[in-house]
């Protein structure tokens, strides 16, 4: 198996071709499978396992419950969740898990298995959870998972500046990431050596947090990654990971796992929920002056991310205005649902939907422009913002700018007459946001890039980043074709393979290209010392063609000196402290999005008719790859505004796992997008460039909010703004006074 | 073990094992003939991700039992021109056309549907047509230029 060459990433064009291979494409057809038995509780305690009858079942070979796990957490911030769970506390929680050498014997022996459950008193809500005397875990009597307060500023002196205060309270719905990749995986056991094969966006965090546990088997891990059917910050760890890893160990074979869309959707994470209070205070003449934030954050039943999650959606948007008091006041709520994860955005994507509709009923209130009042309190470049982010590089005004000419052009240009059915209104929302944050892991926000010469020819770009179809392979490949002067058809790029590559820490955090591209720029440059060593050696006269050199290298055998590691790290970041201030990132990225919208007032049916997006990600590398994921971006929004939900019935099942009740937009859905990017040039980034990941998706819900009030007066403020809420609240007088001032 | 059911499959006819008639298409196409190009996203006909043609047709493969369709002709990725796949991956790069690719070989098949005149192609507009493939990435915008050029 060790003989086994490294699986190179797929580039655009294999994609393209259908020739991208994803972890279940890769399972040999007589591979053991595996699948975990879930609760259909939502809160229950396990009485008893019989798995007799299962293991009599011809083609079954093991069964695991939580006794094979003991002392065996997932979760990085909180280890709380367990591989296989002795009391379920959300419906489809893992119970115990079956392996048979075939789909059939699998179907049957999970059909024999025996679970007794104690039923306990479920909490759903974040109420229900907060006045519940039941706790959802021993060590946490409240079910409050964490706090997080922050004050900044004079609160004293503020009162006296402040003229209007602005306040409501919003709610955010969880949605499931839907990736149309279910969670896939294989493991390869080779003696004491395990391999797993399986798309995560961060296979070096997971293998450095699996191999502690696998080394109490008396195993050593290696991540391999096959191509990623989306991840949108779901893809993790994940209980199928170690289930599959354990089964492998014990029955000395390979073991595969593939998720029904179904399983999925019940147990694959969520976006987290959040109530989020908040008031925006400003004097009259429309100075923002102060915001206050009480949010509450429904972890679900294990943490996973939900601390950060929690932390950034109480104050991350803050940096984009110049606030000069701000309080914060946060709790992370376990609840019987579905465990919550990262998801595009970060928790800003939630939080923005609340801060920008307080602006913009702001400017409303003052008779202010909603461009001009956002302009006139932006931060700048050279500025501190409030939690301490060091402002580099900043479009943000070029993108108001812009997004306000794209409005006021299309509303001159299609004055239709308002019928007394449809109604017409805009929306304009705006965000900040960071590139990597060096307060995710303790230890650094870094990465490496290595190029090592093949003895076939070519050189093969090692990264443990990974490729979500943001445009990893292209970046990489790009970059060392330039800087090295060599062809494109000379480099392989090999991603989040552990046993060949460097570490990395992940694709997240809109963190890679800008990572990556750094560390390859860095690898470039000592290898072409290297090379330029290695020519003085060999007594080569004029500076010789990378090609030549690699030849003599070859025929000495002297390859690995042409074999380097490149580094990056930002400079002047830092962790910030327990309050979330301290500059996390080496710069930031803004934009402005703005929107039209027709409302059906007869149905409450929003359409969205026409979309734009400015963005300041820096110099733009790769035009159609940054294009795209902010038109993505802006759909996936679409359906986070008006559609998506996980419904979860007050029994705590989920009633819609699956793409037909789940409604996330599809090619009818699509409004167009038309995409403006700001000639910035971030002179920390590569080759002025910034980032795009997360960004597109933040102010979407806001900026169709925003459109919806323009068009018929009134506001929804829960997601997802559906025809029946906003038909509700069109339909309701007390909801035409929107959101309540002094 | 031979039933006499048979299934043409990219131009090559296959007995249909006994055993795979009341399974899905979707499973035979990609555990016994490994044309791991047809992807399963949902399962339930809903994403699209599995759209092979039946005579022509595109369907999915996951909501098709083998025997349902024996004497049938299925065309998968891997069975489509050539020519055609490269410029389908040519216009994908010129236009964005695909982020994460695993909705690539569903919208492939009904591309190619649709630029061979699709039967109901003209009756309603693209987006209709498409509206049954799911793109979570969501680049649909970017996927109608690349269809609209192809036909």
């Amino acid at each position: 198996m060790n003989s086994r060459p490294p699986l190179s990433t797929a580039s655009f064009r294999e994609r393209a071709l259908a020739g991208a291979r994803y972890a279940a494409d890769i399972i040999p057809p007589d591979t053991v499978l595996a699948e975990i038995v879930r609760s259909p509780h939502t809160h229950a305690r396990v009485k008893r396992i019989d798995s007799r009858a299962t293991l009599a079942v011809p083609g079954v070979l093991a069964v695991l419950t939580a006794e094979d796990f003991e002392g065996i957490r997932l979760g990085h911030l909180c280890a709380d969740e367990p591989i296989l769970s002795s009391v379920a506390r959300y419906f489809g929680d893992g119970i115990a898990a079956v392996a048979a050498k075939d789909r059939q014997s699998l179907m049957r022996g999970i059909e024999a298995l025996r679970i007794d459950y104690e039923l306990l008193p479920h909490a759903i809500t974040i109420d229900d959870a907060l006045a519940s005397p039941v706790a959802i875990h021993d060590f946490c009597a409240d079910n409050i998972a964490e706090k997080f307060q922050a004050v900044r500023g004079d609160w004293q002196a503020i009162n006296s500046r402040v003229a209007l205060w602005v306040e409501n309270t919003f709610e955010t719905a969880a949605i499931p990431h839907a990736y149309l990749e279910p969670r896939a995986c294989l493991v390869r056991v080779d003696g004491k050596r395990l391999e797993l094969v399986c798309g995560s966006h961060a296979p070096s965090m997971m293998a450095d947090f699996y191999r502690p546990i696998v080394a109490g088997w008396g195993s050593q891990l290696e991540v391999v990654t096959p191509a990623i059917g989306g991840s949108f910050g779901a893809k993790w760890e994940h209980p199928s990971q170690l289930v599959c890893l354990l089964f492998a160990q014990r029955l000395q074979r390979d073991v595969a796992m593939v998720l029904s869309r179904r399983d999925d959707m019940i147990a694959g994470r969520t976006r987290a929920a959040m109530r989020i209070r908040m008031r925006i205070g400003a004097t009259a003449e429309g100075e923002l002056v102060a915001k206050e934030t009480t949010l509450w954050c429904d972890n679900g039943a294990y943490s996973l991310h939900g601390p950060a999650v929690m932390k950034a959606a109480a104050i991350r948007g803050d940096n984009l205005y110049r606030f000069s008091a701000i309080k914060a006041d946060a709790q992370l709520v376990y609840t019987n649902n579905m465990p919550s994860e990262c998801f595009r955005g970060f928790g800003i994507t939630q939080s923005t939907f609340a801060l920008e509709q307080l602006i913009d009923e702001l400017a409303r209130r003052l008779k202010l422009d909603p461009a001009k009042l956002r302009l006139s309190n932006t931060v700048r470049e050279g500025d501190t913002a409030v939690h301490g982010w060091k402002i580099g590089s900043c479009g943000i005004a070029d993108c108001l700018d812009g997004i306000s000419n794209r409005i006021d052009r299309h509303r001159r240009d299609n004055a239709l007459p308002r019928s007394e059915r449809y109604r017409t209104g805009y929306g304009l929302a705006a965000f900040i946001h960071c590139i990597g944050n060096r307060g995710y892991d303790k230890r650094f926000d870094r990465a490496f890039v290595t190029l090592r010469t093949l003895p076939e020819g070519g050189i093969r770009i090692s990264s443990g980043e990974v490729e979500l179809g943001c445009g990893t392979v292209e970046v990489l490949i790009k970059t060392v074709a330039r800087e090295l002067a060599t062809n494109r058809d000379q480099l392989e790029v090999v991603l989040g393979d552990t046993a060949t590559g460097p570490h990395g820490m992940g694709s997240y955090a809109s963190r890679t290209s800008f990572f990556v591209a750094m560390a390859a720029l860095d690898a470039c440059r000592r290898f072409k010392r290297a090379a330029e060593q290695m020519r003085v050696e060999f007594g080569m006269t004029k500076p010789a063609e990378i090609g030549e050199l690699v030849a003599r290298a070859r025929q000495q055998q002297r390859l690995g000196d042409l074999e380097v590691t490149g580094d990056y790290q930002p400079s002047g970041v830092v962790v910030p402290d327990e309050t979330g201030y301290g500059n996390i990132s080496a710069a930031y990225t803004f934009g402005a999005h703005g929107c039209c919208v027709q409302v059906d007032t007869y149905t409450g049916k929003v359409t969205v008719t026409q979309y734009w997006a400015a963005h300041d990600a820096g110099t733009i590398v790769n035009l159609n790859e940054t294009q795209g994921q902010v038109i993505g971006g802006v759909i996936q929004g679409l359906g986070f505004a008006l559609t998506e939900c996980a419904s979860v019935a007050e029994s705590g099942q989920l009633l819609n796992p699956g793409y037909l009740d789940d409604r996330v937009p599809t090619f009818p859905d699509a409004p167009p997008v038309e995409v403006l990017f700001t000639d910035t040039y971030e002179k920390k980034g590569p080759a002025g460039a910034k980032t795009i990941g997360e960004p597109p998706i933040i102010p979407v819900p806001a900026c169709i909010a925003n459109a919806i009030r323009d068009a018929v007066g009134v506001r929804v403020y829960q997601l997802p703004m559906t025809s029946e809420r906003l038909w509700r609240a069109i339909n309701d007088d007390d909801a035409r006074s929107g959101p309540k001032g002094n | 073990m031979s039933t006499g059911k048979y299934l043409r499959v990219n131009g090559t006819e296959y007995q249909i094992p006994g055993q795979w008639l009341g399974r899905r298409l979707l499973d035979y196409l990609r555990h016994e003939l490994r044309l791991v190009s047809v992807k399963e996203g949902c399962g339930e006909g809903d994403c699209g991700a599995c759209t092979v043609f039946v005579d022509a047709e595109p369907m999915c493969a996951c909501l098709l039992l083998c025997g349902v369709v024996a004497g049938r002709n299925i065309i998968t990725v891997e069975g489509l021109p050539q020519d055609f796949r490269q410029r389908f991956a040519q216009l994908c790069e010129k236009h964005g056309g695909l982020q994460c690719g695993y909705c690539t070989p569903g919208f492939t098949m009904m591309s190619a549907w649709l630029s061979g005149g699709g039967t109901e192609t003209g009756k309603d507009p693209l987006d209709k047509l498409l509206a049954g493939n799911i793109c979570r990435c969501s680049v649909y915008q970017q996927l109608k230029k690349v269809v609209a050029e192809l036909t």
